[in-house]
């Protein structure tokens, strides 16, 4: 080590708090990245194991319209000699044993080894096929199993959609090794018609598995065959685009909370510039002799850098330590939201992937290296004499603070030109607030200066000379105060920011649900995704409740997935009702004629989100997916609605029976007699 | 090496401005001066006459506006930063009013800098160092830090390091300025046999009287002027 490297060390050493400040800087800036990088990893990956373990070594799948497929599609495949090829029934519920949630999947043990051997159901298990064919069986993990003190035999309490179903453990799924292992914890496996009374989609299927030849050649005439036998409604597709789906769905929410967690990697860059600064101006002197006996200025940059970069590998390692304690906290609690808005996932181990340690570490050490080059170049360049002097770069940083706050401007003004030109892109939208974050930091030293000369009289006059000096004292030590300001400034728009947005946010959505929500009871079964509920009202019981004493009015919701020809579409059915107009304020569109055009015929709205996210609008046509093929639909109008980042499109009850052989209903919304009171009802 | 018969130091008219506001005041106007070899000369003049700014153009810490400033065989006015910053490091050494030791490195380390900047192995810069030392007396002072040591000490340190790498010139600015009187004689008369064993060009800039006699030449710094006085002592023969 050389002498220059051994001062660094001992001035660092003899420093602790300005020390720890930065480590704690970066540690925290870096923990919060990585913490949400794994627990973000942890769910796609969960999600991907356990899609990839239902899918096995399907490569290609057909699928019904609207989420179901008539299982008279399957036996036309068959006949048509398309083998091998297996049904597949699929959903969620819940045990109320370990209160977990898991993947349950209905198989034919018959047709579906070439699929999932895994599952262990083919020729040469010691599986009871009989007993798992006929009853209401279930196989399930032996290693989760043993985690919630199950034993085959026992009966399990399935809960799906608010109804309990008892089920026979039949057998246990013994993982051949790790992956598998960790692929099949949540899933509970059984025949393919346990399924169907489990779900109550006797007669349905959720799609059918198929295994493409490998020759090109062959495998274009197999699939031509396939396409040849499916009736109109059925669609062929890859196996891994419904995890493409997926993916597609939860990326500008992984995307917002990946930025969210950079901005607390800029206020440690803030912290760390800060430090860093004040770190090189208390050894002004010490750098200005070092300068004086022949250190040149590539050494003294190397040597500030050179600091910087310990504090960044110290400060990253922490960090990286801290953030995977953080993420198996945060994981469950994103797994939550997960669930809570978008699709069902059980994330149950942490993924810790090299990759996110590896990023996460050259994030915290090039954030370091980025925020100490300013005050690394500012040690530098001075010449020796006026390194010896401060009040020379004071009156510098003074000399310049107009010409940083017009640059500032500048930046700022580019950052609103990006919003106005490109509001469709989120990117686009992090990109301008960071511009104006970095020009509102230019600006700071000189609206310092200018507000400070503005309170030194004022100060004067309160406190005298005293106050005076306090009010020069900032601008005397603008390098250091500037700065301190500028990361202040920036922590505190942020916080108000945010706050004001959501307190924004809130008071227009308890508007939108006043407005929405007119109906005096609502009835909708339990749903494991909440926000996007598909479950079904069991029909005896919608039947009941439409005919209960002291009901006016019961208008239905239908909500399914379906496809359309700009992607994964939700749809809701609606029983358009004489308030109707009321509930749906109409951004674009008039909505007499919208309604009336919903109300009789292939027309649709589709909510705001909807629109933005497939830039869809008035006068657009939207091509669904329907059991009678695909269907063009009018878009007479967009509504506001904050129920779905996902964005529905919605049409008449009517109109949804016209073009779909569902019969089922979501939820119910009824409006109580003028005689009957909202409780008693 | 520069030849022994020719001047070590050589300043041409050396200008040096700088801008004040909207003005330009002149420190130096067309300065010249010849060093030679082994020379003890004295620069006086009162605060602000720019003694300092004289020291920094000989040592290439600055630029001057205009003249040139010569070191043995090298122009420096002719160098990039980077190249005047690795000829002060090799030749010239430098003792401060304040000591500026270095204070997170040891007394012994501090020595040490100079040599190790100038490239020299690290066997012979910790010899070279504790030899330097010893001349001072600082030697059992070697492991400790600069802030334990009296102002006086310090001082000694500054000397032993700035001759430490055997440099062709040493400026000396204010070298007593922050000591007592009886401290200041003794470092003086420290530094000028330690420029006289080893034949090094010495320039002291300073207020103190008492250097004169011990000067060889005694320049006067005035008006930006620059003006050499023949000691009395000299004249006198005495």
């Amino acid at each position: 080590m050389t002498l220059l490297h051994r001062s660094s060390r001992r001035y660092l050493t003899r420093h602790p708090w300005l020390m720890g400040l930065s480590v704690l800087g970066v540690a925290i800036g870096v923990a919060v990245v990585v913490a949400i990088d794994l627990a973000n990893t942890s769910a796609s990956r969960a999600f991907e194991l356990s899609a990839e373990t239902v899918t096995g070594a399907a490569t290609h799948q057909v699928v019904g319209a609207g989420g179901a497929l008539d299982d008279d599609v399957y036996r036309r495949l068959r006949a048509a000699g398309i083998r091998p090829s297996a049904p597949i029934v699929e959903g969620y519920g819940s045990l109320e044993r370990g209160d977990r949630t898991f993947q349950v999947v209905g198989i034919d043990p018959l047709a579906d080894a070439p699929f999932r051997p895994y599952l262990g159901t083919g020729a040469g298990s010691d599986l009871d096929l009989g007993t798992f064919m006929t009853d209401d069986a279930a196989l399930m993990s032996a290693p989760t199993a043993e985690a919630i003190g199950l034993s085959s035999g026992d009966t399990l309490r399935v809960g799906i959609e608010g109804t309990t179903h008892p089920v026979v453990l039949s057998g246990l799924i013994s993982p051949q090794n790790e992956r598998t292992r960790r692929a099949v914890a949540n899933l509970l496996v059984v025949d393919v018609s346990t399924a169907q009374q489990l779900f109550d989609q006797a007669g349905q299927l959720s799609r059918i598995d198929l295994l493409t030849p490998s020759a090109a050649s062959a495998r274009e005439a197999y699939l031509r065959r396939v396409r040849e036998s499916l009736p109109d409604g059925a669609q062929l597709r890859r196996s891994d685009t419904r995890t493409e789906t997926v993916a597609q769905m939860t990326k500008a929410f992984d995307l917002n909370l990946t930025a969210l967690s950079l901005l607390a990697l800029i206020v440690g860059a803030f912290l760390i510039y800060n430090t860093m600064t004040f770190s090189v101006v208390q050894r002004r002197a010490l750098i200005g002799r070092l300068r004086a006996l022949g250190v040149t200025r590539g050494e003294v940059f190397r040597l500030v850098l050179g600091e910087a970069a310990v504090l960044g590998v110290v400060g990253s390692g922490i960090g990286l330590l801290l953030g995977i304690v953080l993420a198996s906290g945060l994981v469950q609690l994103l797994a939550q939201t997960i669930n809570d808005l978008y699709f069902v996932v059980e994330v149950s181990e942490l993924s810790v992937p090299a990759w996110t340690l590896t990023k996460g570490a050259l994030l915290g050490v090039g954030t370091t290296l980025a925020a100490a080059l300013p005050p690394a170049q500012e040690a530098t360049a001075a010449s020796v004499s006026t390194v010896l002097r401060r009040s020379t770069r004071e009156s510098t940083l003074r000399r310049r603070a107009p010409g940083g706050a017009g640059f500032g401007l500048l930046v700022a003004a580019a950052g609103s030109l990006l919003l106005l030109v490109t509001e469709q892109s989120i990117w686009a939208g992090y990109g301008a607030l960071f511009c104006l974050l970095v020009g509102a930091a230019f600006m700071i030293p000189w609206a310092v200066v200018g507000l400070s000369n503005g309170a030194r009289p004022l100060l004067g006059r309160a406190a005298g000379v005293i106050g005076r000096m306090a009010a020069r004292g900032v601008v005397t030590n603008l390098s250091r105060t500037g700065v301190a300001i500028a990361a202040l400034t920036i922590a505190i728009a942020s916080t108000v920011g945010v706050g004001v947005m959501i307190d924004s946010f809130r008071g227009t959505v308890t508007s939108w649900l006043e407005q929405s929500l007119q109906a005096d009871v609502y009835v909708q079964p339990p749903s494991l995704v909440f926000r996007r509920s598909t479950a079904t009202i069991d029909s005896t019981v919608a039947r009941r409740l439409r005919n209960v004493a002291g009901v006016e009015g019961a208008y239905s919701v239908r909500r399914v997935t379906v496809r359309a020809d700009v992607g994964r579409t939700d749809l809701v059915a609606v029983e358009p009702g004489p308030e109707t107009a009321d509930i749906y304020q109409l951004k674009a569109g008039t909505p007499e004629t919208a309604w009336e055009a919903v109300r009789s015929g292939p027309s649709v709205l589709v909510s705001e989100p909807y629109s933005y996210r497939y830039d869809v609008g008035v006068g657009d046509t939207l091509r669904l997916q329907t059991d009678r093929g695909q269907q063009p639909f009018a878009v007479e109008g967009v509504y506001y609605d904050y129920g779905s980042d996902l964005g529905v499109a919605l049409m008449s009850r009517s109109t949804y029976e016209q073009f779909y052989e569902d019969r089922g209903v979501s939820g119910l919304a009824f409006a109580a007699a003028d005689t009957t009171s909202v409780d008693a009802l | 090496m520069p030849d022994a018969s020719s001047p070590l130091v050589q300043l041409d008219a050396l200008t040096k401005t700088y801008r004040e506001g909207d003005q330009e005041r002149a420190v130096l106007q067309e300065v010249s001066l010849r060093l030679n070899r082994g020379d003890f000369s004295v620069l006086m003049g009162r605060s602000g006459a720019g003694k300092s700014t004289l020291l920094n153009l000989i040592s290439g810490i600055d630029q001057p506006t205009s003249g040139r400033v010569r070191i043995g065989d090298t122009d420096l006015t002719g160098k990039s930063e980077t190249e005047r910053t690795r000829f002060r490091r090799s030749h010239v050494g430098f003792v401060f009013q304040s000591f500026n030791l270095i204070s997170t490195l040891t007394v012994g380390e501090n020595v040490r800098l100079p040599l190790e900047l100038a490239g020299r192995a690290p066997r012979a810069t910790k010899d070279r160092a504790r030899a330097m030392l010893d001349r001072v007396g600082l030697a059992d002072r070697a492991d400790q830090f600069p802030d334990r040591l009296s102002g006086g000490e310090q001082q000694r340190v500054a000397v032993a390091r700035a001759l430490a790498h055997e440099p062709l010139l040493v400026l000396a600015d204010e070298p007593t300025g922050n000591l007592d009187y009886d401290t200041g004689q003794a470092v003086l008369t420290l530094l000028s046999d330690l420029v006289v064993d080893t034949d090094t060009t010495l320039l002291v800039a300073t207020h103190d009287p008492e250097v004169v006699p011990r000067a060889d030449r005694v320049l006067h710094l005035h008006g930006g002027s620059l003006h050499e006085e023949v000691p009395e002592y000299i004249t006198s023969g005495t």
